[in-house]
């Protein structure tokens, strides 16, 4: 899963391979826009079925807090 | 790809189409949404300096009639629209409109089933009578692709409480291939001919074996399979495809099936070619080709015998030979494919011609409200007002404007939440935080501006704003108020800069246009200056208040 989700967010940010990391933060990648976050989030749920609810989604601040939603919402 | 310059403007959030686009074609890069009155009003907006081809204008309904679901207000708030927009049309520019459709979680409740499709009529009868006086403007098919994809697919709730993006991400990529589709059919020409094999391609089995097999047209099983493919080329024709046989077969039993069979739904009278022989099929097209007086590159030809398609494509290069399905289910939406890539015309029809004449002759009894038009009446009515806000009570929004906004922004500089803290306790730093609502309501705060005073001139160095109020003149307003501010603490001059980035062309010359002087250029970077005692007049309406105050 975990994977997963970490290269449907590589694809969603147009970023190579191993740009994303659990450890890494939202705030450090330049690419990683208010505008890709909605589109990550949307993607999640239209192609993995994750459904993280809109209040966490707006507050998650690394991938690692992105993963542990996922787990809790999957 | 042709080489048409593109421009997508909405009421909603499509950033993501137009990346999306980006990739392929050349298109405007959009200064935010919900101003696309505003946006091509402007003579000097930098949509009218990137000149586009072709405008997408998307909108969403529910939007534009701001949930009003009662029909005489829905209907004045769209007859407004399409009253300016059909004021400030360009007739060098091809517009697209989309077609109306509602949604929204109220129409879930509403006892009446049919008001729906009223409010619907409502745009539907606007667009058309906007497209039938203007050769112009052309009806973007975005409620069959809704349609298509159906509502769960298409709309995300939450991606539009998170950034009022409507659409789901396959709709959004749905509907940029939808508008590269258009984009392709008006620079193209369009096939004119159809030219159609018979035995299992019109019908099942062959013609001509009736005592031991009759054929397959009928109104069940396959047969209707084929009947439906009929139904689809039938209307084709009805719009201005022309159609012809190319078949091997004996003509006398061909043409009974054609002229007879109770299933067929094409009959002699269809066809404005016919080559029912023995003879290889790339001569009778030459000689069709001939007869009609076209090119052979006005024509597609369709059959599903590979071994006939390759000789044709390998003797007769220019005709078109799209690929046949495996399976006779397939053939009804195969065609229609056929037609929208090889037949569909952007021009108006003799149908919508003669609606035109109708509309002329009616001109008189036009009943949309008469606007002035202007981009300035359309600022002033957005009565838009701004609110001077303390940033140390907002300093997640601080955060997140800086860190999060590309388009406007003048230097990019992004800052961790220590680094922010710091400089909101920094005394050398003047900031500037505002809030801006207009008549539509609150856009929340939306501007931060920080000038750097530690040195003699004092310099502008973050300058971001959010998209979502972006070409409406509010950071002609708001430099305005930060001058006279300056000005108040004793300073004779400031300066701004400019960073570029990948993202932030929008703004690659707001200083300029604010009437700052260039001062020093190196690597693409601008440092501007203005003295504050020329500070221009500029246009703008926008109220600004202070905080607390009424």
């Amino acid at each position: 899963m975990t994977e997963k989700v970490i290269s449907l967010i590589e694809e969603v940010l147009d970023v190579p391979r191993g740009t994303i990391t659990e450890d890494t933060r939202i705030e450090d990648v330049e690419e990683w826009g208010s505008l890709e976050h909605v589109a990550i989030i949307g993607e999640l749920e239209e192609k993995l079925g994750i459904a993280v609810p809109l209040e966490e989604s707006l507050e998650i601040e690394s991938v690692r807090e992105l993963l542990d939603m996922c787990e809790n919402c999957g | 790809m042709n080489e048409k310059k593109l421009a997508l403007l909405s009421n909603v959030n499509m950033d993501f189409v137009v990346r999306q686009l980006q990739k392929s074609v050349k298109v405007y890069r959009t200064e935010g949404y919900g101003n696309e009155l505003g946006i091509m009003m402007n003579q000097s907006s930098s949509y009218h300096a990137f000149g586009p081809d072709i405008t997408f204008l998307v909108m969403d309904l529910m939007e534009l009639i701001e949930h009003e679901l009662d029909p005489a207000a829905a209907k004045q708030r769209v007859e407004r629209w399409f009253a300016v927009v059909s004021d400030i049309l360009e007739p060098n520019i091809i517009y697209y409109i989309s077609d109306g459709y509602l949604w929204g979680p109220e129409l879930e409740v509403l006892s009446d089933a049919g008001q729906k499709a009223r409010l619907e009529h409502i745009w539907q009868d606007a667009l058309e009578e906007l497209s039938g006086k203007h050769s112009n403007v052309r009806i973007f098919p975005y409620r069959r692709m809704i349609e298509k994809l159906g509502e769960k697919n298409a709309f995300s709730m939450k991606m539009w409480y998170m950034g009022r993006i409507l659409l789901s991400n396959e709709a959004q990529r749905t509907l940029g291939e939808l508008i590269l589709h258009w984009a392709e059919v008006e620079g193209r020409v369009s096939k004119k001919v159809l030219l159609l094999d018979l035995d299992n391609t019109l019908w099942g089995g062959l013609a001509g074996e009736k005592e031991h097999t009759p054929i397959q047209l009928s109104e069940e099983h396959v047969g209707l399979a084929y009947k439906n493919l009929q139904r689809v080329i039938w209307q084709m024709r009805k719009d201005g495809v022309l159609l012809g046989i190319v078949s091997k077969n004996n003509d006398a039993d061909a043409m009974e099936i054609v002229t007879n069979h109770p299933h067929m739904v094409l009959r002699p009278e269809d066809f404005s070619a016919r080559r029912i022989n023995w003879s290889p099929k790339h001569e009778n097209i030459r000689e069709i080709a001939a007869e009609l007086n076209l090119g052979e590159d006005s024509f597609v030809f369709w059959d599903d015998n590979p071994a006939e398609r390759q000789l044709v494509k390998e003797m007769l290069p220019m005709v078109t030979v799209p690929e046949f399905p495996d399976r006779p289910e397939e053939l009804a939406q195969a065609m229609g494919e056929i037609y929208r890539q090889y037949f569909a015309k952007a021009q108006v029809t003799e149908e919508d011609a003669a609606r035109a004449a109708q509309y002329a002759a009616n001109a008189e009894r036009s009943h949309l409200a008469k606007t002035t038009g202007s981009f300035e009446e359309y600022l002033k009515e957005l009565k838009m007002s701004a609110v001077r806000v303390n940033p140390k009570e907002h300093v997640e929004r601080f955060c997140q404007l800086l860190n999060k906004t590309n388009q406007f922004n003048l230097t990019t500089r992004r800052y961790t939440q220590g680094q922010a803290a710091m400089l909101l306790e920094d005394n050398r730093k003047r900031i500037y935080m505002y809030q801006v609502s207009d008549r539509f309501g609150d856009n929340g705060i939306v501007v931060v501006i920080v000038v750097d005073c530690a040195g003699d001139i004092p310099m502008v160095e973050d300058f971001v704003m959010s998209c979502r109020v972006m070409g409406r003149n509010i950071e002609d307003a708001l430099m305005t108020e930060v001058e006279a501010d300056v000005r108040a603490g004793g300073y004779e001059y400031l300066r701004g800069k400019y960073i570029p980035t990948a993202k932030n062309t929008p703004v690659a010359g707001l200083y300029d246009r604010l009437g700052y002087k260039r001062v020093c250029e190196k690597q693409g970077e601008v440092e501007y200056e203005l003295r504050l005692a020329n500070t221009p007049g500029r246009m703008y309406y926008i109220t600004i208040k202070q905080e607390g105050a009424e």
